[in-house]
């Protein structure tokens, strides 16, 4: 390029850049008012979203979770949405934050979740996970979007004082130790119990509900999710084979349903067949079930005893055959679902806190702003949801759910209740399990 | 004798033993390439899991076990061939990274590739030999039939290998070809053919060990399968030397044995810290390989 | 150019200078935002007319990369107050992307050595700055940025001294042992490094009044504060290119080219090797861990998944595509990764491939590895080599 050219350009470039100028600053006499009315809400349709594993390395089960939700709003807004109103739900692909693995989306919940901001959102409903979700805490909350119904038992969900927009949904990793402490205690009095959690807030709040509960166990151990990925489970086999050799006849994981297959693995290797108690979060027979699928032997998850907030998938709750209708009519979330399908857990979540917005925004009523339907939901108890227990917010607790009833898994795709009896208790470490006195009635005639 | 077999030290040599032969397996493979064809075929993991999934893939089509395992090796042989002909040819006498990065990019391809064909979720390989670990007086060693199996295999491979090498007029055309082409050239050796072959078997022996990994019956088959495995096979391969064979392999043994103690006292952190520590002062000491023939440049 | 030619481009810069001043106080209604204004075309105006000096470039070749370097950033500071937040966002990420292909474009292009480790440099710097905020929390944004580049200058220089007698594929596979071994590193160290989940950084960083009343009253927090890590962000690009543009041009730059292209002869004519290499090694892992900071900046929080050997593919497989060795190579690297997710489900869209399905998961992999191979095969030098060799032979068409 000639001088003659360059020095064309770069004064062509300084007209363009003063212009730029004095258009900013003259619009900048017309300032632009605040919209006065509520973010992501019009008179005909609400708008919020969620960040979602929809691909990478934990959207395997976990994908189902928003697309059962999002199956319930179309349901919802087929029949005219909620006063009025349709439900517009917006899924972002946050590949539970790590690159990798398949992700098509962005693993980076922050960018996400700063696209939700921009559509707007009235609020993050149903975002999924526990350390993507503590990330953007400070940002949801700095913009004034609500945070609601939080997929993940953390009990970080539960903390008005700092975050009152934040509510988390499913009963918390602390009150299901609280109940296998209780059944341990009045099934398996004197056998050694060994603990395996993992290495971050689901451990050690899985394990802290246990001693609640007053099991000490023989012996506890902690993974990492990160080993667990490098190694392709391997990592894990050690910590069976010490349980083994501490002669534990009852063994408590605290794990996700990789987690669970490596154990389950390694103690069919090594011959080691104690009474498993296995988490919710990791238990759910269909996901744990597809490594041993084409093994000659059966499947080694069955006996295991599980905890679940939601009906069984055998239970003859009328959830059961509501989830069904609406699962089967989502055929762009869930195609080929018919009713020989079988109702995952994930599934089940996923319809859980699908329902309860959708009863939230209903008692909001006609006009509401960000405020008043945060008032909504510590001031209503929901009687009528998918969960076996009342979904309850006060001012000073937004945990979410706190009971459920013990299952079992009967084969490799259904589970079963162990008892029948649900239980509450609270995440204190001194509020005793005891049995539920309010329990869920039915569905509401609008609903259906 | 039966506390002595089933106690923990027996128990982590046992494990050791049975992970470090696959390493040393992988590692020969790198050497195979590194040996024939001067370049580090970072797709070394990858090649050979496309190739098992080819040839168990047709499980799903009701032939048996031992067909699909001689397909998948037949695949073995054709990818690696097919590699060393339309990628890896344009690249001899290129800068070092070139065929770093072409390999690197090709590990991604195949993995991308693969996964959207069968998809990333494990699947099961039948296993001709249970994986139950024996039991002696109630506890078990860390031996079943199908590490047994596993061991046996690695070794016959090895040997095979070596023999071929050794004995047998292509091995000593391979040998040659990579030792001094040119003068090759000039004796009637098709050097060309010989560098593919180098390929050919390389990615045959990963198959093989594939198909050991990915019978492990709670890891099964998935496009990442042998990412961790070549990471270590690669240490083994560059603590042992690229250009020695023996290196390779008892550099994976002994890794294999010592991440195993590692990984059962201390953590399964500890297990990758320490194989990076290994990495780092053997290449300190001798930074191309213990058992290299070829001195360090003194820089 | 003639004493009377340089008086007279002085006097139209003052000429320009003063007309704007005025202009930005009339026009501008809110106090401060005329004097901004004002700052920031003047500012302007008189970098690009010392850019426009004839001769700058061959007798004062730093003050003409430090002019070009204030225009540059100059305008894209004030192109950040019209984007919306998201475009500042991404805009910001692939900045400081750009940072990290800048130092592996240099430690490859320059000296020719092969780094597989720069996701775990990325790693120390974001998580060196979090842990610094998480125990320090008033220290200033530069202080903790440049905390954050002397970590990653500290342990690229414990890995770089050994590997200075490595050789390419002995390198490339020690630096991936690192990268993969970062998060077994970052596990081991779960007090400090908050475990799988990370860490927050304890308070956002927000702009200064006299920034957020730039805005009109109504605009989100969202944007300003976006506006914000983009303008610090576009700062900091600003300030590592100008850097590194110098030291590709300095003697050590020279240094380190001979060597990549011919080491016995840069031995022989006194280059010393291990610090040359060591030194390539340091920029590199410096200038990763600044992009690694940047990252924790912008997210206000740091996760351990995000630095894995995966990120490492990324970044080489942008630094090969967009051009080993060159600066504009690194720009064009940091575009790609800005926007390659939003083109890629583009195409997934207007092929109606179902987003979640088997294929389309995989696509940005493919992609990126078919491109890798070509690019490596076919055209070595990348994008902005291809442009820059086809300009070059051009200019020679256009001259001879």
């Amino acid at each position: 390029m000639s001088i003659t050219r360059k020095r064309r350009l770069i004064t062509a470039g300084t007209a363009f850049m003063l212009s730029i100028g004095v258009v900013t600053a003259a619009s900048s006499v017309v300032g632009a008012g605040a919209a006065t009315s509520t973010p992501g809400v019009t008179k005909t349709q609400i708008t919020i979203g969620a960040t979602v594993p929809l691909t990478g390395i934990a959207s395997a089960g976990y994908s189902d979770v928003a697309k059962a939700a999002n199956a319930v709003f179309n349901y919802v807004n087929s029949k005219g949405g909620v006063n009025g109103r349709k439900i517009r739900f917006i899924m972002k692909d946050d590949c539970y934050g790590t690159p990798g693995f398949g992700c098509t989306g962005n693993p980076n919940v922050v960018a996400q979740t700063h696209a939700l901001l921009a559509v707007p959102v009235f609020a993050t409903v149903g975002s999924l996970g526990t350390p993507t979700q503590d990330a953007v805490r400070s940002l949801l909350k700095s913009n004034g979007v609500p945070q609601l119904f939080v997929n993940s038992g953390s009990r970080d969900w539960n903390n008005p004082g700092t975050y009152p927009g934040l509510f988390g949904w499913q009963t918390s990793y602390n009150e299901e130790g609280k109940v296998f402490a209780q059944y341990i205690k009045a099934t398996y009095p004197s056998d050694n119990v060994c603990y395996l959690g993992q290495g971050d807030d689901f451990g050690a709040d899985g394990l802290a509900g246990l001693v609640a509960g007053g099991i000490s166990p023989f012996d506890t151990q902690f993974y990492s999710v990160g080993s667990l990925v490098a190694t392709q489970g391997a990592s894990i086999a050690p910590y069976i084979a010490k349980f083994q050799a501490d002669k534990c006849t009852v063994a408590v994981l605290d794990t996700i349903p990789g987690a669970t297959d490596a154990v389950l693995g390694a103690a069919l290797k090594l011959g080691y067949s104690p009474h498993w108690i296995i988490s919710s979060v990791g238990s759910d027979p269909v996901t744990v079930d597809a490594p041993f699928a084409s093994a000659p032997f059966p499947d080694p998850e069955i006996g295991a005893v599980s905890f679940s907030y939601l009906p069984a998938s055998t239970s003859t709750s009328p959830w059961v055959p509501w989830m069904m209708k609406v699962l089967g009519k989502d055929t762009k979330d869930f195609p080929g679902f018919s009713s020989t399908s079988t109702i995952t857990g994930n599934m089940a979540y996923g319809v859980g806190w699908g329902v309860a917005f959708v009863e939230a925004l209903k008692a909001a009523g006609k006009t509401f702003t960000r405020a008043s339907f945060l008032k909504t939901l510590t001031s209503t108890t929901f009687t009528q949801t998918p969960s076996l227990t009342p979904l309850r917010y006060t001012k000073s607790d937004h945990q979410g759910l706190n009971g459920g009833y013990l299952t079992t898994i009967i084969s490799s795709t259904k589970t079963q209740t162990l008892t029948g009896k649900i239980v509450t208790t609270d995440s204190t470490s001194t509020g005793p399990v005891v049995p539920a006195t309010k329990k869920s009635s039915g569905i509401p005639s609008w609903l259906k | 004798m039966d506390p002595f077999l089933t106690s923990r030290i027996v128990s982590d040599v046992l494990s050791g033993l049975t992970n470090g032969v696959i390493y040393g397996l992988v590692a020969l493979s790198l050497v195979l390439v590194w040996r024939s064809t001067g370049i580090l075929n970072f797709a070394q993991g990858a090649m050979p899991m496309f190739a098992t999934y080819l040839g168990m893939g047709l499980l799903s089509y009701h032939l048996s076990y031992w067909p699909c395992v001689a397909i998948a090796i037949v695949a073995g042989f054709a990818i690696g061939g097919l590699t060393e002909r339309v990628l890896v040819r344009g690249l001899y006498g290129k800068p070092e990274i070139n065929p770093i990065v072409v390999m690197v990019g090709f590990l991604i391809v195949l993995e991308g590739v693969a996964a959207a064909i069968w998809s990333t979720l494990p699947r099961g390989l039948p296993s001709p030999f249970s994986s139950i670990d024996w039991q002696l007086g109630g506890k078990p060693i860390a031996m079943s039939d199908f590490t047994v199996y596993e061991i046996v295999t690695a070794l016959i491979v090895m040997t095979a290998v070596a023999m071929l090498f050794r004995f047998t007029k292509l091995g000593l055309q391979l040998r040659a070809s990579a030792l001094a082409p040119e003068v090759s050239r000039l004796l009637g050796v098709r050097v060309g053919r010989m560098l593919t072959i180098g390929w050919m078997l390389s990615t045959a022996v990963g198959t093989i060990t594939t198909i050991l990994v990915a019978s492990n019956f709670f890891t099964g088959l998935t496009p990442q399968v042998m990412d961790g495995i070549f990471a270590f096979g690669f240490i083994a391969a560059a603590v042992g030397g690229l250009d020695s064979p023996v290196g390779a392999i008892v550099a994976g043994v002994g890794i294999g044995i010592i991440l195993q103690f590692v990984g059962d006292y201390l953590n399964s952190n500890a297990i990758i810290l320490v194989a990076l520590a290994i990495l780092i002062v053997s290449l300190m000491v001798r930074p191309n390989g213990l058992f290299s023939k070829s001195t360090a440049r003194r820089v | 150019m003639s004493m009377g030619g340089l008086r007279r481009q002085f006097g139209l810069t003052l000429l320009l200078v003063v007309v704007t001043v005025v202009l930005s106080m009339l026009l501008a209604t809110r106090g401060h935002s005329g004097l901004v204004l004002a700052a920031t075309a003047s500012i302007f105006i008189v970098s690009v007319s010392v850019l426009r000096t004839p001769g700058l470039r061959e007798r004062h070749p730093v003050v003409s990369r430090a002019a070009l370097t204030v225009s540059v950033i100059d305008a894209s500071l004030v192109a950040t107050y019209f984007f919306s937040a998201t475009t500042n966002f991404d805009l910001a990420t692939g900045a400081a992307m750009s940072i990290v292909l800048l130092g592996l474009s240099f430690l490859t292009g320059a000296s020719g050595q092969i780094s597989l480790g720069n996701s775990a440099f990325m790693g120390v710097g974001a998580f060196a700055m979090a842990i610094w905020a998480n125990h320090h929390a008033t220290t200033p944004i530069v202080i903790s940025l440049f905390i954050a580049i002397v970590s990653g200058a500290l342990v690229g220089l414990l890995l770089g001294l050994p590997a200075t007698r490595l050789r390419g594929p002995y390198l490339a596979g020690m630096t991936l042992a690192f990268a993969v071994a970062f998060g077994a590193i970052l596990s081991s160290f779960n007090s400090w490094t908050g475990g799988d989940g990370g860490l927050q950084l304890p308070t956002a960083a927000t702009p200064p009044h006299w920034v957020t009343g730039l805005f009109s009253s109504g605009t989100s927090l969202l944007t300003s504060n976006t506006m914000w890590l983009a303008d610090i962000t576009i700062l900091a690009t600003g300030v590592a290119f100008f850097f590194m543009a110098n030291l590709f041009a300095s003697r050590t730059g020279r240094a380190m080219r001979l060597i990549r292209d011919n080491d016995v002869a840069a031995e022989l004519v006194g280059v010393s090797l291990p610090r040359t290499r060591v030194i390539a090694f340091v920029v590199s892992s410096s200038y990763a861990a600044l992009g690694g900071a940047l990252w924790t900046l912008i997210n206000n929080s740091v996760s351990p998944s995000t630095y894995s050997f995966a990120l490492s593919i990324t970044i080489l497989s942008l630094v090969v595509i967009g051009g080993i060795g060159t600066i504009p190579g690194a720009l064009i690297g940091g575009v790609i990764y800005a926007y390659s997710t939003s083109v890629i489900s583009w195409i997934t869209n207007q092929t109606g491939l179902n987003p979640q399905g088997n294929f389309a998961s995989q696509l940005n992999g493919i992609i990126f590895g078919v491109l890798l191979i070509l690019t490596m095969l076919f055209a070595p030098m990348g994008i902005s080599g291809a442009v820059l060799h086809r300009w070059r032979q051009r200019r020679a068409n256009s001259q001879g």
